[in-house]
């Protein structure tokens, strides 16, 4: 246990690192999930076809690969992108924090276009044409009708998107960022206690997705504490 | 004079803080039908569920056939073996055939063998007039056939009572009345019943008795000629009004 | 930046001579996952507090972690202990492979284990009334009554987890398990192509997930033929 102690100041950034990715993918992963159900409940063929497409690609593509294709490939690309302009760089280096990050938010946002438009065609449809018959635009209508529904609809399985996106932040040290993996490979190395090392990440990371899970717990009491029976 | 079959006493039963049975005293005796109605919530379907132990009274004490309903399993499933449910919503086994949904409990619980169990199933098949749909599954019927079936499939374990919890309510007007007609014969064959239902007519030609329950409490309890005719407490002929001005 | 199509044509036989491996560490954890996820349901679902209480702990921890930190503790930690080193498991636990087995057996009969719970309690109630008033005990109730309607309801959940396990066979590649993605990821530092390759690795795993959820919507609709309307 003594082997821990010189290293929980890394331990501690690690950390932060791996909530720094969380945030940063959380955002990418909203947006990418909103676009692709706004293409998928939109009426134009071509972009329903684009948005089921990419439901199908990062549906069916382990996660690992997507992550190592985007930070190589990015590398490549843009490298090739910049010695248009410049021939004598060599290579541009994409920071494995930001291939990472983009690399599983488009995975789970691929899941979360599903998530979010279920949760529009989720709505009480006599909801919104009460809300019609009442007057409201379409723009109120979506604000204090459309949107109340939708998220409380869609929080369970965003829930698990959140959870999804924290673990996957795990394979982000396999392109050499300095996160909680990888610190507990280099501790390893020198301690010589790989599985002290490793446990204490598998902690980190079971109480993350233990204050993630609780969060959405409170956000789901407070969606149904309208439902309360009245007495 | 005989023992009663049932026999409720002083029985609550709570919900929470909620009370859905006030104080029920209730006795049924070998061979009536009983017929009880009330505006939604007043307990009517609790009251009988309280009987099978699908719901578990607070106070009070209930015998079946002079068994007491306690906490005991071998209690409990003594009385289920005697008492027979009829649901709204049917409840039939959908991944069984009809001739399973009947054989299945005589097989495990009375212990029958496969010949005899599906004897029994035939004969209650015919019984209800749709032996021809044995070997169908549920989802291949129609709402009236399927109710039906959930009758035969309670006769099948030959109860000395039957349940009824709004046997029509669920199924189309058309379908109502193939359903009343079996309830009927069952009546007339001088089967125990006890019947929650909103079918006045039902109550009027086969009831020896009518329960008029609101509340959570018997309001008033007489035969049916007495009943319709000559109703006693404000609370029923407030409900009567409402029921049949329509 | 070229687009090396011989590569691709170069490389796709190797790629694929890694598929029984993939397939290996695919239908044996999900196998032994399945098993597994019976044994903690019926632990899970027990009134007995020394069954339910270590199964919600396990299923919680390997639901809570990601896979590859598994693996990691699993290949990497395990021999840390002399117990281990020493015991008759350890001939599994020295290689890769059986590492990589142990981890997803474990994570997904994890996952699995909540899905089937999920199912049951998705069971109508009213169907479970029936059996009560027709006298059938618990157990005759779950095994007559639940278990067949379970089934069923819990195809395409699990039918969902069987394509994540078919993801997740690719981080044994982490552990120098030469499955596809361990053989690509060769290829890939030898050649400098990762464009090519891992684009041709992706297609490969979709076409993958496009027959596994295919035939489960086939075997699902087989079984639901009675009971869906």
């Amino acid at each position: 246990m003594e082997a821990i102690t010189g290293w929980w100041d890394d331990y501690f950034f690690a950390t932060i690192v791996v909530l720094k990715i969380f945030m940063a993918s959380l955002l990418l992963m909203v947006i990418f999930g909103l676009i692709g159900a706004a293409a998928k409940l939109s009426n134009s063929i071509i972009a329903k076809k684009i948005a089921n497409a990419y439901t199908i690609i990062f549906r069916g593509t382990p996660e690992i690969l997507v992550v190592l294709l985007i930070y190589f490939g990015s590398a490549i690309a843009l490298t090739a992108l910049f010695q248009v302009f410049d021939p004598s760089i060599k290579y541009v280096d994409v920071p494995p924090f930001w291939a990472g990050t983009f690399a599983i938010a488009l995975i789970v946002g691929s899941y979360a276009t599903e998530t979010f438009r279920g949760a529009f065609l989720g709505v009480e449809p006599g909801s919104i044409e009460a809300a019609r018959a009442l007057g409201l635009s379409n723009i109120q209508t979506f604000i204090y009708i459309r949107i109340p529904e939708m998220w409380r609809i869609a929080l369970p399985s965003f829930g698990n998107h959140m959870l999804s996106l924290v673990k996957d932040t795990a394979l982000i040290s396999i392109i050499g960022l300095n996160e909680l993996l990888f610190v507990a490979e280099q501790a390893t190395a020198t301690t010589g206690k790989p599985f002290t090392m490793f446990i204490v990440v598998g902690l980190i990371y079971l109480g993350i997705s233990t204050v993630i899970t609780l969060f959405v717990m409170g956000l789901e009491a407070y969606g149904r504490s309208h439902l309360r029976a009245v007495k | 004079m005989t023992q009663p079959l049932i026999q409720m006493q002083n029985v609550d039963k709570f919900f929470g803080s909620f009370q859905a049975l006030k104080n029920i005293n209730l006795e049924v005796h070998k061979g009536e039908r009983i017929v009880v109605c009330g505006p939604s919530g007043s307990g009517k379907s609790t009251m009988i569920r309280c009987i099978n132990r699908l719901e578990k009274h607070n106070n009070g004490k209930i015998f079946i056939a002079g068994r007491e309903l306690t906490d005991s399993e071998k209690d409990i499933d003594a009385v289920r073996r005697e008492v027979g449910m009829v649901f709204q919503s049917f409840n039939l086994f959908p991944h069984m055939t009809v001739l399973r949904n009947l054989m299945l409990a005589p097989q495990l619980v009375r212990k029958n063998n496969k010949s005899k169990a599906k004897e029994t199933a035939m004969k209650y098949l015919e019984r209800v007039k749709i032996p021809d749909q044995a070997n169908k599954y549920p989802s291949q019927l129609s709402g009236g056939q399927q109710q039906r079936v959930a009758i035969a499939r309670a006769l099948c374990m030959s109860p000395e009572i039957l349940l009824f919890d709004e046997p029509t309510s669920a199924l189309d007007p058309e379908m109502i009345n193939e359903v009343l007609e079996v309830m009927e014969d069952l009546a007339n064959e001088g089967m125990t019943m006890i019947c929650v239902t909103h079918e006045m007519g039902f109550a009027r030609s086969v009831a020896d008795r009518v329960i008029f329950m609101d509340l959570g409490e018997i309001v008033e309890e007489a035969s049916p000629q007495e009943f319709f005719e000559n109703p006693k407490n404000e609370r029923t002929k407030l409900f009567l009004s409402q029921i049949l001005s329509h | 930046m070229s687009f090396d199509i011989s590569l691709i044509l170069d490389s796709l036989p190797k790629m694929l001579s890694g598929i029984g491996l993939t397939f290996q560490l695919l239908i044996l954890s999900g196998v032994l996952g399945l098993f597994l996820a019976f044994v903690l349901l019926l632990m899970r679902l027990t009134e007995k507090w020394y069954f339910s209480f270590p199964a919600q702990i396990f299923i919680y921890v390997f639901r809570g972690t990601p896979i590859l930190v598994q693996i990691f503790i699993i290949y990497y930690g395990l021999p840390q202990f002399e117990a281990i080193r020493e015991s008759i498991f350890w001939p599994i636990l020295r290689e890769p492979f059986g590492c990589a087995i142990v981890a997803l057996t474990l994570n997904t009969g994890a996952y699995v284990s909540e899905i089937l719970r999920g199912a049951v309690l998705a069971v109508d109630r009213g169907l479970l009334e029936a059996g009560s008033a027709l006298g059938l005990s618990r157990n005759q109730r779950f095994i007559y009554i639940t278990s067949p309607l379970a089934i069923r309801l819990g195809i395409p959940p699990y039918s969902n987890d069987v394509i994540s396990l078919l993801k997740s066979t690719a981080l044994a590649s982490t552990i120098t398990v030469f499955d596809m993605m361990g053989i690509a990821r060769t290829i890939v530092a030898e050649t400098y192509a990762p464009y090519e390759i891992f684009i041709s690795l992706a297609i490969i795993y979709m076409i993958f997930t496009f027959f596994i959820q295919k035939g489960f919507g086939y075997f699902e609709n087989f079984m639901s033929r009675h009971v869906k309307k």
